[in-house]
């Protein structure tokens, strides 16, 4: 939520992690989703303003159903959503999806690599499926 | 807290939604690999709620600088509130100005002009380390990495060994530093000296009587960098 309004029905919200090559996984698979695979349904927001308690991003949680993606397991993403009580609709935790990719190198908390990219776009992969069957659900709620 | 264990704090607000989050992620992640490493520590914003106790002491425990994309200062906001008063709050739009118009989110959208703006926020993040040193207590040999201790979240870039006036000598990071100045089109030749010294000044002091044996001993590997294989943009 840099600044704009909220249009979309799901919300994809990383944690971002600074320290590890997961956060930065948790990220662009965010970007992926948005950007790429899924921007008529999903946006993103700054988890940050969630830390702040701003009203704006507060209420955005609370109205729209969320995907959290976390990299590790303290789950910042997921308990902070929780925190402002926003509808965590699927938590998504980055180590699991390296269970097929036993040995793979991802790169680090700054670059991705070959391995790191194609294990990011399965998340993306699997979110953006999450985010469609979300839409689907709320459509049929209508 | 000692002066041999005084480690900066830099918290990056990451904001996900706007480009200069991205730039602070990254600027941030540049001083704790290659301008600062053994300066520097950092921690995720979000486990100040997330998190345990000794989380939120961060602040209480480093001198903290904030580096936030935008005017909102959720970085600031957020650790002031749960942990402890800033040594310095940046903002990346202030200090940027118009030169982040056209950055992008996402990595793999990143050109020029975004590795340009993590440079500018990056070293104005590694002065601003600077500051808060000078504030706190001494600082040998920060910027040249010799000492044993480590960013706490990562390793820093790996360096490269020059033999300046007979003096085995290593820089962090030299091959990315060497790899911005291919990118900014610095000739290797005599013309492109002052620069790459310049360069390598950010991460290391350079006395003035030592300056003529950087210059022959930094051209003669920026041109062997060059003759090698590139890495991948």
């Amino acid at each position: 939520m840099g600044n704009e309004p909220i249009k979309n029905a799901v919300l994809v919200i990383p944690c971002s992690g600074i320290g590890k090559v997961h956060g930065l996984m948790s990220r662009e698979a965010t970007y992926l989703v948005t950007d790429e695979l899924a921007p008529a349904q999903t946006d993103t927001l700054c988890l940050a303003l969630l830390v702040k308690g701003d009203s704006e991003a507060v209420a955005a949680v609370r109205s729209h159903a969320c995907i959290t993606i976390d990299g590790c397991v303290k789950a910042c993403a997921e308990k902070n959503v929780a925190m402002a009580g926003g509808r965590v609709a699927k938590a998504i935790q980055v180590a699991e999806a390296f269970k097929n990719h036993r040995g793979a190198k991802p790169g680090n908390a700054t670059a991705l690599t070959d391995d790191g990219w194609t294990i990011t776009r399965e998340i993306a992969d699997s979110v953006a499926c999450e985010a469609a069957s979300l839409c689907a659900s709320e459509e049929a709620i209508r | 807290m000692s002066p041999q264990t005084t480690k900066v704090g830099i918290i990056s607000c990451s904001g996900e939604a706007i480009p200069e989050g991205t730039i602070s992620r990254l600027a941030t992640r540049r001083v704790l690999e290659l301008l600062r490493p053994n300066a520097t520590v950092t921690l995720c914003l979000p486990l100040f709620l997330a998190g345990n106790e000794a989380e939120r002491n961060f602040a209480k425990t480093h001198p903290t600088i904030t580096i936030d994309g935008c005017e909102k200062q959720c970085a600031k906001w957020g650790t002031e509130e749960h942990s402890g008063p800033v040594s310095s709050a940046l903002v990346v739009t202030g200090i940027l100005g118009t030169r982040a118009v056209g950055c992008h989110r996402a990595s793999r959208d990143a050109t020029q002009p975004d590795k340009e703006a993590v440079w500018a926020v990056a070293e104005r993040i590694a002065a601003e380390v600077d500051t808060v040193l000078a504030e706190t207590g001494p600082r040998d040999d920060i910027a040249a990495g010799s000492s044993g201790a480590q960013c706490s979240c990562s390793s820093p870039a790996s360096g490269g060994k020059l033999i300046v006036l007979g003096v085995a000598v290593s820089i962090p990071g030299l091959p990315l530093i060497f790899e911005q100045c291919v990118e900014r089109d610095i000739p290797a030749d005599t013309g492109g000296c002052s620069a790459l010294v310049e360069a390598v000044r950010i991460y290391r002091r350079i006395l003035p009587e030592e300056e003529t044996g950087y210059r022959s001993a930094l051209l003669a590997a920026y041109q062997a960098f060059r003759s090698g294989p590139q890495p991948a943009k």
